[in-house]
């Protein structure tokens, strides 16, 4: 890899998150003078002067009280300084802080979930493509057609709803206690496994069959290649072509698929999470915009873009030390 | 003067009617293969459903006065049943949900072609200061969180399916204009784009007069996969209670179940219904999409361009970055091959 392409790209990821950034500051002032009142909306019992009170306290407290011009440069030293802004809620507590507590309890479902997808699926799908054309591949065909028009979230409810509620094997519900007694002892983590369970597996029967489907395409398209047929006729048998020459090639569209799965772990859990009223990112998201707490949603919404940008970067990065031919294209 | 007009008007009848026959004939080719002719069945009785819902729905759906019949199993008078909080008949919810999905997914697939061709196309065949502007558009767009980004958006300007629309247009142009673009590229040297240049015509006539014509079966495809992703999406936003708080669809009937105890008091059909709704209007405009694409393309059968396209509609928004990356390494690799040759 080439250290020129390297830094183009570091600048380009920077490039666009400062686009992002400035473009979170003015989603929320889209249309309003004052940002207190977005911030802080009046209620139904509340006088005129109580009101006006309030939004001045709020201008105060948030930094309104300044120039919009002034207050993006505050944001934005802020920002660099790891200031994510601050919560309305009560106690004020940092952003990042709330962040960093629910942040693990996601990735606890996410990471578990890509973990098993893409294991299970590259097993499935190599399996298939060595068996191209019977029946492994065109169940898998069928499974993966169907599972793609099963939206996640009603998987998810078919199977709190049987092995939840009427077997009662697994929790419905995460036990609100998990968290705060959350202690790292072996009954703990037993604990977390057990609630996690269902929004897993709801999670991953369809990862597992889009990651299947995709290595098999992968796998298939690398075996129409002519360095298969050489091979092949070097008389090499059927597995060693497979494991040694094919499923290396293979990798290619499937580290690109990993890193679209990767910068969607934060977020892309919302609807899961809330039916199994799980403590993550996703409620965390849902509770600032039933509470109308702009500053926690818009950052968890940057902290979200930014580890999209980063992990994209790392991904384009591995990728073409990988394939030394994507640098090519770019030399000029 | 009359006559300018009259010779107009003819231009427009004859397009429209080019138009009209192109989607008729798709229509036949989609009947002659048999997959397609299922997605085409199970379509037209989607649709039939939601222009005729009120004929065919044997209650009220919006009737919520109906305490004697709260939480009825299935039964010949109510087909799936009531629901327990306030005894809505669900199999005619099922009808007027139909409604909902329909229009997000055909008014949103269709707007996507429209703006997608439209970037793709400038991007690609302009290319200089335009397609920068435009592909550095697309980056940016590709790592922002759409589901979080529409919360927000529907919490400052209210809830409605007109805001659904919007945001998923524009967030949903970035796939499509990529994958034209790397077409057009590819058009660009083609040499009737060459004879046309040659002969002066003009940048519009060539875009849309030349170019355009030679993208359109990958718009048609794209637009119905579009409308299937579009659907799943509409579903999990109506499921966070995102949509019009008084209509009725597939994704807030689901909610509705969840929250009014269907999973407690184990009426399964509560939750398969809608369920089984969203399944088949997705999985007939998707199997519509494949067969286009098989019989469009018939040597790139499963192509995984397509499978990405349907994918980055799907839950997961941010994942289109890296969906046409590899995409783009090829276009450099061709670019400088073309450049050396």
């Amino acid at each position: 890899m080439k250290k020129s392409y390297l830094i183009k790209r570091i600048i380009y990821a920077f490039f666009i998150f400062l686009i992002v950034m400035t473009l979170n500051f003015f989603i929320p002032r889209i249309g309003v003078v004052d940002p207190a009142e977005r911030y802080y909306p009046p209620q139904g019992n509340m006088t005129e002067i109580e009101y006006e009170i309030i939004k001045q306290f709020t201008r105060e407290q948030y930094g309104f009280d300044v120039s919009n011009f002034q207050q993006y440069l505050n944001y934005v030293s802020g920002l660099f300084q790891g200031d994510l802004g601050t919560s309305f809620r009560s106690g004020n507590p940092k952003v990042s802080q709330l962040i960093g507590e629910r942040l693990p309890w996601t990735l606890v479902l996410s990471v578990t979930n890509l973990l098993i997808s893409l294991f299970i699926g590259l097993i499935i799908g190599t399996i298939a493509a060595w068996k191209r054309g019977r029946w492994q591949d065109t169940t898998l065909l069928n499974l993966s057609t169907i599972s793609m028009a099963l939206p996640a979230f009603f998987i998810a409810l078919i199977l709190s709803f049987y092995f939840g509620f009427e077997l009662e094997w697994f929790p419905a519900y995460t036990n609100p206690n998990m968290v705060a007694q959350f202690d790292w002892s072996w009954e703990a983590i037993r604990v977390v496994m057990y609630n996690a369970a269902l929004p897993i597996v709801s999670m991953s029967i369809g990862g597992i069959i889009g990651y299947g489907q995709g290595t098999r395409n992968a796998v298939i398209a690398v075996t129409n290649e002519d360095f298969i047929l050489t091979a092949r006729a070097k008389g090499l048998s059927r597995n060693q072509v497979i494991f040694k020459h094919t499923l290396r090639n293979a990798m290619l569209p499937i580290v690109t698929s990993l890193g679209m799965s990767i910068s969607g772990l934060i977020g892309g859990a919302v609807i899961i999470e809330q039916i199994f009223n799980w403590n993550g990112m996703g409620t965390l998201f849902l509770e600032a915009n039933n509470t109308n707490d702009y500053p926690l949603m818009m950052g968890i919404m940057l902290f979200m873009s930014a580890f999209a940008i980063v992990a994209n970067l790392v991904t384009e990065l591995f990728y073409s030390l990988l394939d030394p031919r994507v640098t090519v294209g770019e030399r000029r | 003067m009359k006559a300018k007009a009259m010779r107009f008007l003819k231009l427009l009848g004859n397009r429209l009617l080019g138009i009209l026959r192109a989607i008729a004939g798709f229509i036949m080719k989609l009947w002659r293969h048999p997959k397609g002719r299922v997605g085409l069945i199970v379509v037209t009785l989607l649709v039939v459903c939601a222009i005729f819902a009120p004929l065919i729905a044997p209650y009220d759906p919006y009737d919520v006065t109906q305490r004697a019949a709260k939480g009825l199993s299935p039964s010949w008078s109510h087909l799936l049943g009531t629901t327990i909080t306030t005894g809505q008949d669900i199999f005619s919810m099922l009808i007027y949900g139909t409604r909902v999905s329909l229009i997000v997914g055909l008014v949103t697939g269709i707007s996507i072609a429209f703006l997608g061709a439209i970037m793709g196309v400038i991007a690609g065949y302009v290319g200089g200061a335009a397609d920068t502007a435009i592909m550095r558009t697309v980056d940016v767009m590709l790592v922002i969180p759409t589901l979080p980004l529409t919360i927000v958006l529907t919490n400052l300007f209210g809830k409605s399916y007109l805001m659904i629309i919007f945001i998923f247009v524009l967030f949903g142009w970035t796939g499509l204009a990529r994958v034209i673009r790397s077409l057009v590229l590819v058009l660009k040297n083609a040499n009737y784009v060459r004879a046309a240049e040659l002969a002066g015509a003009s940048r519009g006539h060539i875009m849309f007069r030349h170019i355009l014509p030679g993208v359109s079966h990958l718009l048609i495809m794209n637009t119905a996969l579009t409308c299937a992703g579009v659907m799943i999406a509409e579903a999990g936003l109506s499921f966070l209670g995102l949509g019009d708080p008084t209509a009725i669809s597939w994704g807030k009937m689901l909610a509705e179940a969840q929250g009014g105890g269907a999973l407690l008091f184990g009426h399964w059909w509560w939750i398969i219904a809608p369920g089984i709704g969203i399944f088949l209007a997705v999985f007939s405009f998707m199997r519509i999409g494949l067969v286009m694409e098989e019989i469009l393309n018939p040597r790139m059968k499963q192509s995984s361009s397509i499978y990405k396209i349907f994918k980055n509609l799907n839950n997961t928004y941010m994942e289109e970055v890296f969906a046409s990356m590899d995409e783009n390494a090829k276009l450099g690799l061709t670019l400088k091959a073309g450049e050396e040759s």
